[in-house]
């Protein structure tokens, strides 16, 4: 079983150090992405897996083998790089057999392989040619030929798909999630695109500064954010935040917005505590439900997007997004003068410190 | 260096002004009633003329006339700024320097240059009597027209290059100074073998020179030839015939044992790349024993590293003789170069401009050219100028001294041996007089003027029989190749090249200036 | 008459069209025009212009004459060239000396260059660098001095060295069987290290990702440097290659000028050395027109022909 596991490591350069101290295991077959802002020192973390970075402290193990001091070549992995690495003098076919002929797989098998490879990422057509007589989104998946035909332990992608426009960057996400369930090797992926983390991942690890945030499965994250950094990071829109104090009446937690109580989820140490309040876009009600709290807003802007809409308002001058549906008709959102806050929609942060206070358990219904 | 000139010249100059009694001008040396002035290209490699010269203020004082240069010393190449000048079409008053003969010769008769003949004959009474007197000079300079276009500058003295030898290392190994070619070897094999420099180590260099011309010059030790002119691999001319060295059997001969020499390690290892150097480091290292070089700058030397090595002596001996008997030195001073100056076509004052060429040639203005000013750089003695002692003791030389003020560049005038005289080595002016006492020169060939059909022939064919010559004589002497084999194949190569043709093109050439 | 008005019409039309657009064009763009000017001058006057006076190798020319007035002659120069041995034999040795140059020179930058890249120290990679750097920066008169030198019989560190194993010396700078190693070999010497430097910048120049690829894939150095780093240099390489025939009919002619010796014609006089000798010192530059002329036009049929091939062979060209 190939999984790989990070344990206390560390990278420094000099008197730098961009990487404090991951742990993370990732099981075998296992889809796992980073994702960060940039300089957040993923891209670092994943080239010490594949060996490009020396480790400074800490220890890599893949398949349950330090490889902390293996060289690359001797440690199974096969890396998809953000600008494709296409050797420019090669054809597709050369490109994708240049891992073969180095480790000098004989020849008719090379060819076996390559035919394989290319019949899986429908690279047939394309061998002779040259990378320059590419399209985008042709070299990225021989790119991935190349990663797949020496058939390795882990994939590593780097940010594979930033060089893709959007639409082209939807159709590749698809192939290679089709790719991971059909070959099934653990992959360890880096993106900046909390999108493609989402749609990509079994589990999504937030990387910021150099430290992991959070890691779990994409609703995890998405439901309940350990800190606002995570909360905001992922989602899109991302979650609104709104700073406040909060006050315990009768064992139940209210905070005051605008004015208005608002009540909490419950709290392990209810008292008045300056505090965030975070509510996601997508769990805003416009109609009071139960245990909804009414909070007065004006809307600034409906931005239509057809079966939905985004409401730009403002909640104690401070800017806050609603996603709606719209049921086909809009008008009515521009007149909207009153929002719903379920109790269970709401996410509750330590203002100092940004950590989560409270669990939202609204992911299960929603 | 420049500035240190100047600022000697002006002192010069105030001088002058205040104290000198200056030379009133006499009528007879006036070209021109009213001030003229001219303009002058003139170009002498890392100077041109220069308007602030003594001697130029001298001169414009008593003729009336004064020369505003116009050359540019953007190249020391004197043939370089010549090609420029006459290129632009814009020919002074006046065109002079070095490298003029050929060039005024070739221009002349297309138009550049005023013929001067004529000219001579009515306004010129001294530079007349000078031709008249040496009409081979007057026949050398000629185009191939029969015109004169320039009134050249005529060196004086005879003597160049000689053969040094140490007299110390003769002294120390007992030997007698060579008189003959046999005797010549077994000293030079004695400076070889027995350790003439006593520092235990075979490393003297018997024969060395600072131009290996010089080395095929020894073929003469044989009776052959190398050159009939100051200029390497010349032809040469004998009872009115003209030939080249190169072709003669007894060059055949002098090389072949010239090559035993070399072999033997008589000559100089490095002959052919130690280049100019050479003699400093030679003599200055106690390493060089023998040399064929100027009279001048070899005998200096002897003072030179005085010091150094007290025992030093490095003199003149007579050329030694041949095996049937001759006594040959081959170099000479030139009769008449080919720098001096012209009038170009543009210039409206023909005949103040050959006067003012005559003045030069008058015995004042002979004076000026070769002494300076009167009273400033000499003084009249006994009816002889005398350089002042100021000029001949100070640090720097004669010659430099003597251009800084714009005497004896090579204008168009007759040298005075005397000046160089005054200020020579004693071990120059001593083998000067052993040169003397015995008839050693021969015959000068001064140079022809081609016409284009001779000059086309020469043109097409000759370089390529120099090099042709040049490479196999290197090739025999370094052994690389045997002259006895090589001879036969080697004449018919040169008549296959044109040899004769060249030769049958340099007679009519010659036969029409000088016959 | 009907017909010829409506010919104007057409024609001018538009004619009167581009000028409009010429004039917006230059409106828009007089500062791209502007920047283009110096190098433009500078081409049309010190290589445009002088090709005017190529004429000369047809005429019989005389400097005081001017170009436009000295008589036409024909080929007759280019006769005298090729009835001459001297000047067959130039060419010989010039094709010889250059392509030997090309062949042993020609590797030597790149090989600098990529073992350059191979250094990791800093300070010792910018030390060698200097190094090999060095010579290009000293004069030919110097070169040739210390190549003389080193070469002399007697005190010449080459000839010391060659006493101290046991042979003879040799007086190689007279030797024709040997100039064309020393002067290859010098040319190799000075100009080596200078010219790495566009390989270098060219290697600066590769993705690094491929070489992370490529150590991912597990390929060593030395495979690298095969695999990926010639073949991704081999566009510059290709250009300097063609660039380098251009010029392979002018060989380095004051050095040789300085090197040479009679003795050592036979291998040593090149087509410019040859000119030299024949045109400049006997003034014949009529003739040395006549010779450059015949180098120019092979070097440009050679030029033409290396890009032709280059663009056929692997698709990097001149223009």
């Amino acid at each position: 079983m190939s999984g790989v596991k990070l344990e206390g490591v560390v990278k420094s350069y000099k008197d730098v150090t961009v990487v404090h101290g991951i742990d993370l295991e990732v099981k075998s077959k296992e889809f796992v992405v980073l994702v960060g802002p940039s300089g957040c020192g993923k891209s670092t973390t994943l080239r010490m897996l594949a060996g490009l970075e020396e480790i400074s402290d800490g220890q890599v193990s893949i398949d349950d083998k330090v490889v902390n001091h293996i060289a690359p070549k001797d440690r199974d992995v096969a890396m998809v790089f953000q600008n494709y690495a296409l050797y420019p003098h090669l054809s597709v076919a050369e490109n994708i057999a240049f891992g073969l002929r180095i480790r000098k797989v004989p020849k008719p098998r090379i060819e076996e392989l390559v035919k394989e490879v290319a019949h899986t990422l429908e690279l047939t057509s394309l061998l002779e040619r040259r990378p320059a007589d590419l399209s985008g989104g042709q070299r990225q998946r021989v790119a991935m030929g190349r990663a797949i035909v020496r058939h390795p332990k882990v994939f590593l992608f780097d940010e594979p798909l930033s060089n893709l426009d959007a639409k082209l960057r939807t159709q590749m996400r698809a192939e290679i999630k089709q790719l991971h369930t059909k070959l099934g090797v653990t992959s360890v992926y880096v993106t900046h695109d909390q999108v493609e983390a989402m749609t990509l991942a079994d589990r999504i690890v937030v990387m910021s500064d150099g430290r992991i945030e959070q890691i779990g499965t994409p609703m995890e994250l998405f439901n309940n954010p350990i800190n606002t950094f995570v909360a905001t990071f992922i989602g899109s829109p991302p979650m609104n935040l709104i700073s406040t104090t909060i006050t315990s009446i009768d064992g139940l937690v209210y905070a005051d917005i605008s004015g208005n109580k608002c009540l909490l989820p419950q709290l392990e140490n209810p008292c008045d505590l300056e505090v965030i309040i975070g509510i996601r876009p997508e769990y805003v009600d416009i109609v009071p439900v139960d245990n909804s709290s009414a909070v007065p807003i004006h809307v600034d802007l409906v931005e239509t997007l057809g079966s939905e809409a985004l409401l730009h308002c403002r909640i104690q001058e401070s800017a806050f997004v609603v996603k709606v549906d719209t049921h086909g008709k809009v008008e009515h959102l521009k007149h909207l003068d009153t929002l719903y806050f379920r109790q269970d929609a709401i996410t509750v942060f330590d203002k100092t410190t940004g950590r989560a206070l409270s669990r939202s358990s609204v992911g299960c219904n929603a | 260096m420049y500035r240190l000139h100047t600022a000697i010249a002006s002192a010069v100059i105030a001088n002058c002004l205040l104290a000198s009694p200056a030379a009133f001008a006499s009528d007879d040396n006036l070209v021109s009633n009213k001030p003229l002035e001219l303009d002058i290209h003139f170009h002498q490699k890392k100077f041109v003329y220069n308007n602030d010269w003594l001697v130029e203020k001298e001169a414009a004082k008593l003729t009336n006339l004064s020369l505003n240069n116009v050359a540019s010393m953007a190249t020391t190449n004197s043939e370089e700024a010549f090609n420029l000048m006459i290129a632009s079409g814009n020919l002074p008053d006046i065109v002079g320097g070095e490298m003029l003969k050929e060039n005024v010769n070739r221009y002349g008769p297309e138009g550049a240059f005023v013929p001067l003949n004529d000219l001579i004959a009515e306004h010129a009474p001294h530079i007349k009597a000078l031709f008249d007197e040496r009409p081979n000079v007057y026949n050398s300079i000629k185009a191939h027209d029969g015109n004169v276009y320039y009134i050249p500058y005529i060196p004086d003295g005879k003597y160049g290059r000689a053969y040094f030898i140490r007299y110390d290392w003769l002294n120390k190994l007992g030997l007698e100074t060579p008189q003959n070619v046999d005797e010549l070897y077994q000293v030079l094999t004695a400076f070889r073998n027995n350790d003439p420099n006593g520092n235990g180590k075979k490393d003297e260099v018997p024969f060395f020179t600072r131009h290996w011309e010089e080395l095929i010059r020894l073929v003469t030790l044989w009776d052959g030839r190398s050159s009939g002119s100051d200029k390497y691999h010349d032809f040469y001319v004998e009872d009115g015939i003209l030939a080249h060295g190169y072709v003669g059997d007894n060059y055949r001969e002098g090389i072949k044992n010239l090559a035993k020499w070399y072999e033997e390690g008589l000559i100089d290892a490095e002959v052919f790349t130690r280049g100019s150097r050479s003699r400093e480091y030679l003599l200055a290292n106690d390493l060089g024993g023998m040399t064929h070089d100027w009279f001048a700058s070899t005998s200096g030397y002897n003072d030179a590293l005085a010091d150094k090595m007290p025992d030093f002596l490095f003199k003149a001996f007579a050329p030694p003789a041949s095996p049937s008997g001759k006594r040959v030195e081959e170099h000479r001073r030139s009769q008449v170069k080919n720098s001096g100056w012209a009038i170009s076509y543009s210039n409206e004052n023909v005949v103040e401009t050959i006067k003012y060429f005559d003045f030069w040639f008058s015995e004042e203005g002979r004076r000026l050219a070769n002494f300076g000013v009167e009273g400033v750089h000499y003084d009249m003695i006994d009816g002889k100028p005398i350089f002042k002692d100021t000029v001949l003791n100070s640090d720097t030389p004669v010659t430099s001294q003597m251009w800084a003020i714009g005497a004896q560049v090579q204008r168009g005038f007759q040298q005075d041996y005397a000046n160089e005289e005054q200020w020579s080595n004693k071990f120059a002016l001593d083998g000067i007089a052993l040169y003397d006492q015995g008839d050693y020169l021969l015959e000068p060939f001064l140079g022809v003027s081609m016409n284009t059909e001779e000059k086309g022939v020469y043109d097409k064919h000759w370089i390529t029989i120099r090099d042709y010559m040049l490479e196999m004589q290197q090739a025999w002497i370094l052994g690389a190749r045997d002259i006895d084999e090589d001879w036969d194949t080697y004449q018919d190569q040169l008549k296959r090249m044109g040899y004769p043709k060249v030769i049958k093109a340099m007679q009519s050439a010659y036969d029409r200036a000088y016959k | 008459m009907e017909n010829e008005q409506s010919y104007q019409v057409i024609n001018e039309s538009p004619r009167s069209k581009k000028l409009t657009w010429l004039i917006h064009h230059f409106q828009r763009e007089w500062r791209l025009y502007i920047m283009l000017a110096p190098t433009l001058i500078w081409f049309i006057l010190f290589l445009y212009k002088p090709m005017y006076g190529l004429q000369i190798a047809f005429k019989d020319y005389s400097v005081f004459k001017g170009i436009t007035d000295s008589p036409w002659i024909g080929l007759e120069h280019f006769y005298t060239l090729f009835e001459n041995d001297q000047f067959i034999r130039a060419i010989k040795n010039t094709v010889i000396i250059s392509g030997a140059s090309l062949l042993f020179g020609f590797p030597v930058p790149i090989i600098l260059a990529l073992m350059f890249n191979e250094i990791i120290n800093p300070k010792f990679k910018k030390t060698a660098q200097t190094i090999v750097y060095l010579p290009h920066f000293i004069s030919a008169v110097i070169i040739a001095g210390i190549v003389i030198t080193a070469f002399a019989p007697s005190t010449g560190v080459v000839n010391l060295l060659l006493n101290a194993l046991g042979y003879d010396s040799v007086y190689f700078l007279t030797k024709p069987e040997w100039f064309r190693t020393i002067f290859v070999g010098t040319g190799i010497w000075q100009e080596a290290g200078f010219n790495s430097i566009v390989f270098l910048a060219s290697i600066a120049g590769v993705n690094p990702s491929l070489y992370e690829s490529a150590v991912v894939d597990g390929a060593s150095r030395w495979q690298m440097m095969w695999k990926i780093t010639l073949p991704c240099i081999m566009p510059t390489i290709l250009i300097m290659l063609i660039i380098r025939i251009g010029n392979i009919l002018e060989v380095g002619f004051e050095m040789i000028i300085m090197l040479y010796q009679p003795a050592t014609y036979a291998t040593s006089d090149v087509i410019s050395t040859f000119i030299y000798r024949q045109g400049l010192q006997a003034a014949q530059y009529d003739l040395a027109a006549a010779a450059g002329l015949f180098n120019a036009v092979i070097a440009f049929v050679l030029v033409i022909a290396a890009n032709t091939i280059s663009k056929k062979v692997s698709r990097t060209s001149l223009w």
